[in-house]
């Protein structure tokens, strides 16, 4: 019968060391992480140099700083926590399709079958075994997690196994009962009642208890005591319970005080926007939509969600799409917390083609695009559409999301001569003082110079039109919207002016008022 | 390196014919007529030698009416019409879509952006000439252009731009912006327009024929000129139907 082969990941003090991927630059620092309220407060971890100074697990933050005054400390962070667990179970996923999430810097993952993949010419599975606990450590630090390997054919092994060494640590196949023996019961199930009991009678070892007879554990302490037994003989029969992976990937940090401003909250999101990037990278996808909460002070939460052009896995054009949103939108009040989840997708590859023009890099798209909204403004970049109507200022603009291009790249057509005239339209429309003849043909124009808004004036400025009419066609009588209350009603002319420029001018037959709104050029 | 120790040993082998025999892959690559983006304007081709040049920058100078927005659809339809993608930075706010759609442009792979200042356009370019558009026209506007000419830097910079993704680049202006960073230059300058009916009969407008004088070409100075004609379509009136002028009472 074939071994089954169980890896366990453990990343020891997990709250400090979740909190410390959250904030690098405490490394090196004397902290302690504290869960719970005023007195009742206690330290679960601290770092090694508070740890040096006396600092335990346990302790209350007073002792704590009676010992270090300079003690940094920092509450337990679910945030934190949540986010470094799943990036550790993604670790594990990029390695095992069977992944156990056990919680609290805790994983089993199935290694069967992988042994194959990490052998090299003249290794054995041992050595096999020593390069995937090597491969999962690696790739447990890039994401600044100190994660322990333990192999082994059983859990209970595997994470003993994983508290032992910081290098991965591999229990032979059948070797698991002689590697539990001489370890103490606690390591057995330190939280089981029923280790009590066998303190109480004696009972030292895992080994020791190993040795009790199986019939006479069961009709002691019960099924747990059996389950417990069975367990120190090397049989742990508990199957790895793989987890669904979650929707999106998530990060976020509570603060230690609220934010006010845009750019600190920038400089905190931008490393959360790092880490989720990292994320991203290392299962191959990219991020399609970006939703983010902050949480308000004294009490609310701010929910936003951002669609991107194309998956994307640069955390500049994600940065950069949450401080326009925020520019545009305030949240309204302080910031103490956020979390930031990204949904995947997997990223659009851009086709080559051997004989057609290239597409555009749709990563790359993205990125340009976020930095051109940032650039220009939202309103200021998009693709052009027609309206269906018969104003000629109409516009609109929508999302710029090219087709792929053709497979062969098709030759334009060259007009023969010329091509076609076009109007270049003048907004908003320049107000014109027009004289007219018996006709009510114009035969004179000049710029009006009274000045609606500040804006509109600048552009009047800048277009000046004034002059005798040489030529002039028209009307050509424009109407739409009766109905509304935004009607148009114009009489068109294409007038041609002793400057040489020529002028698409309407006169309003509502108001009787006179605007060029194009040149034709 | 290995490259070039192989390429002196097939022509040892190969000797003195070698270079009517071997043929470098950017060559056929420039002799297949990729590096220029025909215009479809057979007059602006003609003085272009076949269209824009990829790679450099092409400033167009004219004033009101002169045709330059006119070639600037054109361009923008031949690019977009062939299946590449194209922008568009509009200074000056005058693009009609409908009028777009009706010169041929393919209004999905147009990128519209509309700056505010010539800062912005110059910023804007180079961000669309780095992420690969294979075509970004920066059209200024009418005079005086919004935010003054720009600096000497920003335009050689982007010249830079389109030097290395190898895009075309055209800036239409309503005079001299781009300096020395300008590889071609050319100017259109407006002659009367053309009208249909005569005396007191109405009239309709039938074309703008400006001539177009090139005045530098690949770096260097060249006195060329041509006309070019410029029809107007039935639908200048903006997407309304077209019909007779009325006579007013």
């Amino acid at each position: 019968m074939k071994d089954h082969r169980v890896g366990c990941v453990l990343v020891p003090l997990f709250p400090l060391a979740a909190r410390l991927r959250s904030e690098p630059d405490l490394k090196g620092e004397a902290l302690a992480i504290f869960e719970g309220n005023g007195n009742v407060a206690r330290i679960v971890a601290a770092t090694l140099r508070a740890r040096k100074a006396g600092v335990q697990r346990g302790m209350t933050l007073a002792q704590a700083r009676g010992l270090l005054p300079r003690l940094g400390v920092r509450p337990r962070d679910a945030c934190c926590e949540r986010a470094a667990q799943e990036s550790l179970l993604e670790v594990a996923e990029s390695l095992s399709p069977r992944v156990e999430d056990a919680g609290e810097g805790l994983l089993y993952l199935d290694l069967d079958g992988l042994e194959r993949r990490f052998s090299v010419n003249g290794g054995g599975r041992e050595s096999a075994e020593h390069r995937i606990g090597g491969a999962l450590i690696a790739a447990a630090e890039t994401l600044a997690l100190p994660a322990r390997v333990g192999i082994a054919g059983s859990k209970l092994a595997a994470r003993v196994a994983a508290e032992g060494s910081d290098g991965p640590t591999v229990v032979p196949p059948g070797n698991e009962a002689d590697y539990l023996a001489p370890l103490p019961l606690s390591r057995l199930a330190p939280e089981a009642e029923v280790v009590e009991a066998l303190h109480r009678w004696g009972i030292r070892s895992i080994g020791d208890f190993a040795r009790l007879p199986a019939n006479e554990v069961a009709s002691r302490l019960g099924n747990d005591g059996q389950q417990l037994h069975e367990r120190a003989r090397g049989l742990d029969r508990r199957p790895i319970i793989p987890r669904h992976p979650p929707p999106s990937f998530q990060e976020g940090l509570e603060l230690d005080w609220p934010l006010v401003a845009l750019e600190p909250f920038l400089f905190v999101a931008r490393a959360a926007l790092d880490r989720l990037c990292r994320r991203l990278e290392a299962t191959g996808l990219g991020c399609a939509r970006l939703d983010f909460a902050l949480r308000l002070e004294p009490s609310g939460y701010d929910e936003r969600s951002i669609a991107l052009p194309a998956p994307t896995r640069e955390e500049k054009t994600l940065l950069t799409l949450v401080k326009l949103d925020l520019e545009r939108r305030p949240p309204g009040a302080p910031v103490s917390g956020f979390t930031f989840a990204a949904h995947p997708d997997r990223p659009r590859e851009a086709q080559l083609t051997l004989f057609g023009p290239n597409a555009l890099s749709p990563d790359q798209l993205a990125t340009t695009l976020a930095r051109l909204f940032a650039l220009l403004g939202i309103d200021g970049v998009g693709s052009p559409r027609t309206v269906d109507c018969h104003r000629p200022e109409r516009c609109t603009l929508a999302a710029y999301a090219p087709p792929p291009p053709p497979e062969v790249r098709s030759s334009p057509t060259a007009r023969n001569g010329g091509g076609l005239l076009a109007v270049r339209v003048l907004r908003p429309p320049v107000a014109l003082e027009v004289l007219v003849d018996d006709r009510q043909q114009p035969v004179s124009l000049s710029a009006e110079p009274a000045a609606v808004s500040r804006e509109s004036s600048e552009k009047r400025s800048r277009t000046a039109i004034a002059g005798r009419v040489e030529v002039a066609s028209g009307p050509w009588r424009v109407e739409e919207g009766w109905w509304t209350e935004d009607a148009v009603d114009r009489d068109y002319w294409d007038v041609e002016l002793g400057d040489g420029g020529v002028y698409r001018i309407y006169r309003d037959r509502s108001s009787e008022a006179w605007w060029a709104d194009g040149i034709y050029d | 390196m290995a490259l070039h120790s192989t390429t002196l040993r097939i022509e040892q082998l190969l000797g003195a014919e070698t270079s009517r025999i071997l043929t470098r892959a950017r060559d056929l690559r420039r002799d297949s007529g990729r590096d220029l983006l025909p215009t479809t304007l057979t007059p602006l081709d003609h003085l272009l030698a076949g269209g824009l040049p990829r790679g450099q920058l092409v400033e167009l100078n004219g004033r009101r009416s002169s045709g330059r927005f006119s070639v600037v659809l054109a361009v923008l339809a031949s690019a977009t019409g062939s299946g590449e993608a194209a922008a568009l930075i509009d200074l000056g706010d005058g693009l009609d879509p409908q009028a777009a759609a009706e010169a041929g442009v393919d209004l999905s792979r147009l990128l519209w952006a509309r700056p505010r200042r010539t800062q912005q356009a110059l910023a804007g370019s180079e961000l669309l000439l780095h992420s690969g558009f294979p075509l970004v026209v920066l059209d200024l506007g009418n005079p005086p252009v919004s935010g003054g000419r720009g600096s000497e830097a920003g335009w050689m910079r982007l010249a830079r731009a389109a030097a290395a993704r190898e895009s075309a680049l055209l800036v239409s202006s309503p005079y001299r912006v781009s300096g020395s960073a300008a590889a071609t230059v050319i100017e259109a300058h407006s002659a009367r327009p053309r009208w249909q009916g005569a005396g007191a009969s109405p009239r309709l407008l039938d074309a703008l024929t400006p001539r177009l004088e090139l005045k530098k070409l690949g770096g260097s100075p060249v006195e060329r000129s041509a006309r070019l004609v410029l029809e107007a379509g039935g639908g200048r009136r903006g997407g309304a139907c077209p019909r007779p002028p009325l006579e007013v009472p």
